[in-house]
């Protein structure tokens, strides 16, 4: 009952900030500010028990094959699993990789390995992938393959997706994942979970930690 | 005992609902306001408008997203049964189904409802567009509807990652 009548409480705070953060009179009290605190939670989510980066080895944008694991060892890894013909997620959630990106140092953006692992292989073929990418950063990793290969190295992380089918009108539906994995550059494992709520904001922030292996 | 935690909880949720609704339109959301209302229905049937309409800018012409809520403030139903635009080959509606996109035909706008498009959800595609989009034009699209009559709606085009929530 107390407990019940607390979530009820908080969700109202929360409700009520919700809308004082849209709107522009600035009229923020000390009770509101500390709610504040407490729902500006982190975006990623830190694993106890870290993946392994999928062992992948599949074929880039250029055409050639590439390792995930020897490619990417000791560099922070970003991996998403996604499909160009994909107008809302997908695109999304590379966008704000790569604005997010942008905000690190040059040397840093060197360091940094984004990769996108397409769902829909039989359309993103390289050259698809590559077109793609190159309106969103140039800089991040495309892969193609075989589907099972892709879903199987998905799996391994925790991720499900489903080989693209028809529907009714012929048309393709594919499947894409939902969450980004952050892999360490000091242990090469996937220790942090990004759901498709992060933001430009969420990744901003914690991208500077990422590059250095630290828990945002 | 359950009953009154029970209470609170929902009026918790409902407040947050009403929030929800009040959203981040704002200033921001030109569509709100370029859009209007059918007129074409009578006084017992739906009441159309449209609001917190955009486009993030789309990676390429091949495809893009958009994203609106219709409001129904009327007393009766209405469905949306299709989307056109002279800026795309097609226009066609889906619902996200778990992590898939499933097209469909009509989507129902309900009395004193909203129907809402937004990201993760249900949105309208794009295809084959003309030209691509980009941050700070605008695309006209014409919603039809089983019983009112077709609203234009002027969706801005806004930055790739747009958000909604936050405005920017």
């Amino acid at each position: 009952m107390r407990k019940k009548t607390f979530a009820a409480a908080a969700l109202l705070a929360a409700a009520t900030l919700t809308l004082s953060a849209c709107g522009s009179g600035d009229k923020a009290e000390g009770p509101v500010t500390v709610v504040s605190e407490e729902t500006s939670q982190q975006a990623a989510t830190v694993l106890d028990q870290p993946f392994e980066k999928p062992d992948l080895v599949l074929t880039d944008t250029r055409g050639k094959s590439y390792d995930l694991r020897k490619e990417t060892a000791g560099r922070p890894t970003l991996i998403y699993f996604g499909y160009t013909n994909c107008p809302d997620i997908c695109p999304l959630t590379m966008n704000n990789l790569a604005v997010a990106k942008k905000q690190l140092s040059k040397a840093d953006q060197d360091e940094l390995r984004i990769v996108f692992v397409t769902t829909d292989p039989e359309r993103d073929t390289p050259a698809a992938l590559g077109a793609w990418l190159k309106g969103i950063d140039p800089q991040v990793v495309g892969l193609t393959g075989d589907f099972a290969t892709i879903q199987a190295g998905a799996r391994s992380v925790g991720i499900t997706v489903e080989a693209p089918h028809k529907d009714k009108n012929g048309k393709t539906v594919s499947t894409h994942g939902t969450q980004v994995i952050a892999f360490s550059p000091k242990t090469d494992a996937g220790y942090l979970v990004y759901s498709d709520q992060a933001t430009v904001d969420d990744y901003t922030k914690d991208l500077p930690k990422i590059v250095k292996g630290q828990n945002p | 005992m359950r009953r009154p935690g029970t209470a609170a909880a929902m009026a918790a949720g409902m407040v947050f609902g009403a929030l929800t609704l009040a959203g981040c339109g704002g200033p921001d959301s030109g569509a709100s306001g370029s859009s209007g209302t059918s007129g074409a229905s009578g006084s017992s049937g739906a009441e159309l408008s449209v609001s917190s309409a955009y486009m993030p800018q789309p990676v390429s012409a091949s495809m893009a997203a958009g994203f609106l809520t219709i409001a129904n403030t009327g007393g009766a139903k209405d469905e949306l049964t299709s989307v056109t635009s002279d800026i795309a080959g097609s226009v066609t509606v889906h619902e996200t189904v778990g992590t898939s996109m499933q097209e469909v035909t009509s989507l129902d706008v309900p009395a004193h409802g909203r129907l809402v498009f937004e990201s993760g959800g249900n949105h309208l595609m794009f295809e084959k567009l003309k030209h691509r989009p980009t941050q700070g034009q605008k695309v006209a699209v014409v919603l039809h509807f089983a019983e009112s009559g077709p609203v234009t709606v002027e969706i801005p085009v806004k930055s790739a990652t747009y958000n909604p929530k936050t405005g920017h």
